[in-house]
């Protein structure tokens, strides 16, 4: 069947973000999607808008996409688009062999549904009537109709540039096409609600993101994720929504178990009925850390301390003394845990650290995905290029934004075919005096509390 | 948890100990059966990875043959199923047979933690 376009519409929101879960998905069941009406340069602004015409080989497709990206509100068929209603209509006339096979007995119903700008029944009336031409024969069923036909008019912003009223019909396009398929998923982001949850931190990542970044995993059943700083879970919770098995650790056991006897993170997951696939928690530190072999994890699936609301550490000691003796065999005490020294983490360390682990731990063309938070003014793209090691490569960088910081969503793919040995974890000791940009996400906890200045 | 294939995929990774550091020795454990939904492809991604001398070892009958199959039909995958995600050690300790250090289990959660003289 040859491709045909489609009109989608999305939500509002981490626009950066859109084109990434778009294209994660359909990699995922293994389709195209044709991007051929945008320029790359096209891509950077039309994101900020809802309407997008992308071309799919099978409505199919439209079904997957919208019923598992939380950035899709519904796609349609595409029929015609026009600055005008004039010019719409014409458009419309004449792909008439798309529509025409509903003209004899087709129940339907037209929904129009203004852009920044709200339509009296009377407008959507209007605009109904206006596609009389189409000579529909069948019944207009409100409630379940065969069909469903969407009029879209897209105002510039909700108000005119003087500040005035949106004016009806002066809108900057319409659209118009066959209702294909609803956005389930976005409902996913209200089941998710940290506030809703059995158990969550201030550290907890909201809900909209841990199903974008689940979806950057391309998590579905049969595949194994792994979250190395798994504080309190909120990764975990989404990869094993969409049906992969979790495993997860951190060097703070507390902030996996809470204060109950079920561990904390097994009370969430059972209330999202995603329990079972959380497979162990594990205290450990990533950089001493346990595991027998590489090659073990589809996907490694992340948000990394930054040091700022957690504390960036691992194991050993900040100051050495050199008249120190070297450390003892702790004397069990029956009554206190051992618990063993810690050092700061730098973070630009602690990223190309992981990046190196990723590459030791993830199967062949498995995914790391990340957030790296950053300072806006000094970011470059060249921060996260130059933190990679051979045998990665950089697959999306999206960023959501807080003035003057920020945090990106990297995603990462093993290229390298062949196993690598795990990490020493030392990128804080190699010499970067050759590098003449520091990346701006160096000394990040200073930087922040400093106010970024 | 902790699940018997997360035991076959752990290792002490202490200071100097390179060789004999695995499998752990399970010691003073609690046990628990869990019933899970059994899913074919988990399991089968699963199994190039797996110490299967090891997990027969630690599983201690005949449920499991001693040479990993070379043919992996639905029941064989079944059974291995049942041994590596439905018996959990609550409570116990593993102990490094190399330098016997002692990772306690506690509420399904294995404290990995190394000691200061023990990350080098």
């Amino acid at each position: 069947m040859a491709p045909c376009d489609y009109l989608f519409v999305f939500a509002q929101a981490h626009e950066e973000f859109r084109v990434p879960e778009l294209r994660s998905i359909a990699e995922l069941h293994g389709f195209p999607v044709g991007f051929d009406r945008y320029t790359t340069e096209d891509l950077a602004d039309v994101v900020r808008r809802p309407f997008m015409i992308l071309k799919l080989e099978e409505e199919e497709h439209a079904r997957l996409l919208a019923n598992r990206c939380i950035l899709i509100k519904s796609i349609y068929e595409f029929y015609a688009q026009g600055s005008t209603y004039d010019d719409l209509h014409e458009a419309n006339k004449r792909v008439r062999s798309l529509w025409e096979r509903y003209i004899p007995d087709t129940s339907f119903k037209f929904t129009v549904i203004g852009y920044n700008h709200g339509l009296s029944q009377r407008r959507q009336r209007d605009a109904i009537e206006s596609f009389a031409y189409m000579d529909f024969l069948g019944k207009i069923e409100m409630r379940h109709p065969e069909i469903t036909l969407g009029v879209f008019e897209e105002y510039e912003d909700d108000r005119r540039p003087d500040g005035c009223r949106n004016v009806d019909g002066e809108f900057k396009q319409a659209y118009f096409g066959r209702l294909v398929a609803e956005g389930t998923a976005r409902s996913l982001i209200r089941t998710f609600d940290v506030k809703k949850r059995a158990y969550f931190g201030n550290t907890s990542m909201e809900a909209e993101i841990s199903l974008l970044m689940a979806n950057q995993t391309q998590a579905a059943p049969g595949k194994l994720m792994y979250d190395p700083f798994i504080g309190t879970g909120s990764m975990a919770y989404t990869t094993a929504y969409f049906g992969a098995h979790v495993y997860g650790s951190d060097i703070d056991g507390r902030q996996m178990r809470g204060k109950a006897k079920t561990p904390g993170i097994i009370r969430a997951a059972a209330q999202y009925g995603v329990a079972q696939r959380i497979i162990d928690l594990c205290t450990f530190d990533v950089t001493r850390h346990p595991w027998r072999c590489g090659g073990l994890f589809d996907a490694i699936i992340t948000d990394p301390p930054y040091g700022v609301r957690a504390g960036a550490k691992r194991l050993g000691r900040k100051k050495v003394r050199d008249d120190r003796p070297p450390p003892q065999v702790p004397r069990p005490d029956p009554n206190e845990p051992y618990i063993p020294p810690t050092k700061p983490y730098e973070l630009s360390a602690l990223i190309a650290d992981l990046i190196l682990f990723a590459r030791y731990q993830l199967k062949p063309r498995g995914l790391l995905v990340f957030f790296l938070p950053t300072v806006t003014e000094t970011y470059d793209e060249v921060d996260v290029q130059a933190a990679l090691c051979e045998g990665m490569e950089i697959v999306a960088n999206s960023v959501q934004g807080f003035g003057s910081w920020g945090r990106r969503l990297i995603t990462i793919r093993k290229t390298a075919a062949e196993s690598y040995p795990s990490p020493t974890f030392d990128s804080a000791n190699i010499n970067d005096a050759g590098s003449l940009h520091a990346p701006a996400h160096k000394d990040f906890r200073e930087k922040y509390f400093q106010g970024f200045k | 948890m902790v699940r018997l294939i997360t035991h076959n995929l752990l290792a002490c990774h202490a200071k100097g100990c390179t060789t004999n550091n695995f499998p752990l020795l399970l010691k003073d454990v609690q046990i628990e059966l869990r019933e899970q939904e059994f899913n074919h492809d988990f399991i089968k991604n699963i199994l190039p990875r797996l110490e299967w001398r090891a997990l027969v070892r630690q599983l201690g009958d005949t449920s499991l043959p001693l040479e990993q199959p070379e043919m992996t039909d639905d029941e064989f995958l079944q059974k291995l199923h049942h041994v590596l995600l439905e018996i959990h050690v609550v409570e116990g300790v593993m102990i490094c047979p190399n330098c016997k250090h002692s990772y306690p289990i506690s509420n399904g959660i294995p404290n990995m933690l190394l000691a200061e003289h023990e990350i080098g």
